[in-house]
């Protein structure tokens, strides 16, 4: 698990690789939240993430909770359609904005 | 963050970092650093934590509890540092083996923990195990979070359910259900607009709890296949749910795939009930496989003769101790866990006589498990359903132990209406107590009408299409020479066994399940309906089908198609229910002085023919509490004559119109509110044969005015 950060589109984008589960999941808490400043919005691109485990998922819920608490707000990008099916059943879809490309995620939060 | 003083290890196992754990809670819990384990067993000498790496065959490591390690009879350490997710776990236990005094202990064996909140091993519905696996039900640690957000229970008072039984994989695994995910808790997710616009308010879930369905080793000598367990009546462990019943399975999210189906439902209004296995287990008799419970502390467990073999009240091979405190502890912590983790609305216990036997298997007086559960606080606003009889001959159906909290499948309800249906004599004085909500039975008792879940079929016997279209069961595919399932099924077949072109047979038979519906729904009680009588659903005349994962059983949903009107009959029926709160009064209409009077008809208005060759009765509903509620009056007539009835006139300045009539066709059996048609005659009413009507009254303005 790697992630890295940049800016694409005038937002702060976080790419996450590799597979996001509990060995990995404590270590991405830290990572994410460091590069998020309060208020921020961003994309979180996980177009390289091959695997979200339940920890992962609630890594990215909890991550996301804060980000809303401090008035931010963020949109995943790139997840393949296997995780999004797993998201919807678990019931975690219902918390994020779920894009296909980051550009489509960029537009999205430009809206909000 | 102030980090606690035990949250370091005091111990190391080869690579392991351990400290003495807490004996409470049992089972796995995640705690700072790592994980706490627990087990009791009060005959073990010592114990073995075995931990494999997921879906590997051979453990990586057995860390056994040191002396310090153990408190009482329990067995509890920290691991440090495990990756709790991709670990599965067991226990082996050291400990006497000696039959004779009830101890079974084999240190080879690797055992299930008994409060396993996830259980490996059968991920995915009908997958073909390796069966040598030397720990072929694993258990594994999850996390116990999630976003409940304003989710509760409902707390849908219980004369106001509409229960619909249903096996999770049976609703949507046939094609034509065209859920995403088939035979999945996701797929219920995904059928919520149908019930919604079914009416019904509860949805009760044949077993969840993880079993194996390749228990059964019987072939079809019909189709040649194996025969699998498809109802689950035979938990492995009580705290994981199906791992095949989730989509999410193979992923190991089944815990929050089923909650997400249970919160989501809540929010269409709907409860759950779960149907819950306590009297035996999958471990079977002497022969039986290692599990868990048998290696663990076989003696606590199980119910056992003088000579160490294993009672069998439940049918299936042994029988779960449990009125010994430990397994009472187990099964309260159970509920409760399903309760506070799962929001469950309520439970149906299956064979819940069994619950009421002491250690030696003598049924007693005041069962200090049924006790607890009925008292115990966090179970406080849950439904407690009995199926009020066991497989040793107990048979409580209104004496079951009750401090005015349990209620019952009440099988007497089933078999008088059943027999009634056919137009079997001598039924009047038995379907007069059964339409209003078995008085004769709970009454005496000062018990309610809530009491009383009332019902004709259920997943045990005959669906309601094959009630009217067989008269013997067929259950060769079972593999058993047709020799397994009840003979006493009181059905009738309306003249051809089986499936028919006629015409005839077909009206008749469509007008039999609207009787029997309509009787079940204008009942006091709680009504419950077997998924798939709504839409004609046929099993072939199997009455037994646990083990057929096959046509046999999965809901074909083309039935709706072929049989929209009685659909349409049971939608509106459901409504008319909801609709007339006179129908689902809590007490008993007679106590409620002043709310409500109902009063008894035959062919002469107030006059009841309760004689044998009687099979006409008729009875009228009158809400004195509110005057916008119509007076409601319904006659079933059983006999196969056309009868004309006297009717007993209606309120003051209104008139009797007709809401349902079996006899007629569709769409003139059933009216919706508002468009319910006027009788021409007030005074007299031609009941068909075989027929229900039921009538209501509405006011006439002008007159009024």
């Amino acid at each position: 698990m790697d992630v890295t950060s940049c800016e694409k589109h005038g937002l702060l984008v976080i790419q996450v690789s590799g597979e996001l589960d509990s060995t990995t999941a404590g270590d991405a808490e830290q990572e994410i939240t460091r590069r998020i400043a309060e208020g921020t919005s961003l994309v979180l691109d996980l177009t390289k993430c091959r695997y979200i485990s339940s920890a992962g998922l609630r890594v990215l819920l909890m991550i996301g909770k804060q980000l809303k608490l401090h008035g931010g707000s963020w949109a995943l990008a790139g997840l393949s359609p296997e995780i999004i099916d797993i998201m919807e059943m678990t019931g975690f879809s219902t918390y994020f904005t779920i894009c296909s490309t980051v550009g489509e995620a960029a537009d999205s939060l430009s809206q909000t | 963050m102030i980090h606690r003083l035990d949250s370091h290890p005091t111990h190391a196992y080869e690579n392991f970092k351990l400290r003495a754990g807490k004996p409470i809670p049992f089972g796995a819990t995640i705690v700072p650093g790592g994980v706490n384990f627990s087990v009791y067993s009060r005959y073990a000498d010592s114990c073995e934590l075995v931990l494999f790496q997921k879906h590997e065959k051979k453990p990586f490591a057995a860390i056994p509890f040191c002396q310090e390690f153990c408190i009482g009879n329990v067995f509890a350490m920290v691991v440090f540092d495990l990756d709790y997710e991709n670990i599965e776990y067991g226990y082996r236990m050291s400990g006497p083996w000696d039959p004779e005094s009830g101890h079974r202990f084999d240190s080879s064996k690797i055992l299930l923990d008994p409060y396993a909140k996830s259980i490996g091993g059968r991920d995915v519905w009908g997958i073909e195990p390796d069966w040598t696996d030397v720990f072929p039900h694993r258990s594994r640690i999850f996390f116990d979070d999630f976003d409940w957000e304003n989710d509760s229970q409902l707390q849908i008072p219980f004369e106001d359910l509409i229960i619909y039984e249903m096996h999770v994989r049976n609703f949507t695994i046939h094609p034509s259900s065209e859920a995403k995910h088939p035979g999945s808790f996701s797929a219920i997710r995904e059928k919520i607009p149908y019930l919604k616009n079914l009416g019904i308010n509860c949805v009760e879930l044949l077993p969840i709890h993880e079993f194996d369905e390749f228990e059964n080793s019987r072939i079809s000598p019909v189709t040649g296949e194996r025969l699998m367990n498809l109802w689950g009546y035979s938990n492995i462990g009580f705290f994981a749910p199906k791992a095949g019943f989730a989509a999410t399975g193979t992923y190991g999210m089944q815990v929050d795939e089923l909650k997400t189906t249970i919160k989501a439902l809540h929010k269409a209004g709907i409860e759950v009930i779960l149907d819950v296995v306590f009297n035996h287990t999958a471990e079977g008799n002497e022969q039986g496989p290692y599990i868990s419970y048998r290696g663990i502390d076989n003696k606590s467990y199980y119910m056992l003769t003088p000579e160490g073999y294993y009672y069998n009240f439940s049918g299936c091979g042994n029988t779960l101790n449990c009125n010994n405190p430990i397994v009472r502890n187990m099964i309260l912590d159970c509920l409760r866990y399903w309760v506070s983790d799962y929001h469950v609305d309520g439970f149906r216990f299956d064979l819940a006589s069994i619950l009421g036997r002491d250690q030696n298997g003598a049924p007693m007086n005041s069962p200090p498990l049924l006790e607890t559960l009925a008292f115990d606080p966090i179970l406080g606003k849950c439904k407690l359903i009995a199926e009020a009889w066991d497989a040793g001959g107990l048979y409580q159906v209104g004496s079951f132990p009750s401090w005015d909290r349990w209620a019952e499948w009440n099988g007497k309800y089933r078999d008088d209406m059943r027999r009634y249906l056919k137009g079997d004599a001598g039924m009047i004085p038995n379907v007069i107590n059964r339409l209003q909500g078995s008085p004769d039975l709970y009454q005496w008792q000062n018990r309610k009408t809530s009491a009383s879940v009332n019902f004709i079929t259920c997943h045990d016997g005959f669906t309601l299409m094959d009630l009217v279209s067989y008269n013997d069961k067929h259950n060769e595919a079972n593999g058993e020479n047709n020799g397994d399932g009840s003979n006493d099924n009181s059905s009738w077949n309306c003249g051809i066994e089986g499936t028919s072109d006629n015409p005839e047979i077909i009206r008749l038979r469509t007008k039999q399940i609207k009787n029997a519906l309509t009787m079940l729904l204008v009942s006091n009680g709680a009504p419950m309906l077997l998924s798939g009588d709504e839409m004609g659903n046929s099993q072939m005349g199997n009455n037994n089908a646990y083990c057929q994962d096959n046509e046999i059983s999965w809901l074909d949903w083309t039935c709706l198609e072929e049989h929209t009107e009685i659909f349409r009959f049971v939608k509106c029926m459901i409504a008319f229910r909801k609709k007339h709160a006179v129908l689902r009064t809590s007490v008993y209409v007679k106590q409620a002085c002043g709310i409500a009077e109902i009063s008894w008809h035959g062919v002469k208005s107030w006059v009841v023919d309760a004689s044998h060759e009687s099979r006409i009765i008729a009875f009228m509903c009158r809400c004195f509490s509110s005057s916008h509620e119509p007076d409601i009056y319904v006659v079933c007539n059983m006999h196969w004559e056309m009868h004309g009835v006297e009717l007993p006139p209606a309120s003051e300045h209104a008139r009797w119109y007709v809401s349902a009539n079996t006899d007629m066709p569709s769409p003139f059996d059933i009216y919706e509110d508002g468009n319910e048609l006027i009788l021409e005659n007030q005074h007299e009413f031609l009941v068909g044969p075989r027929s229900v009507a039921v009538l209501i009254s509405k006011r006439d303005q002008a007159k009024e005015h």
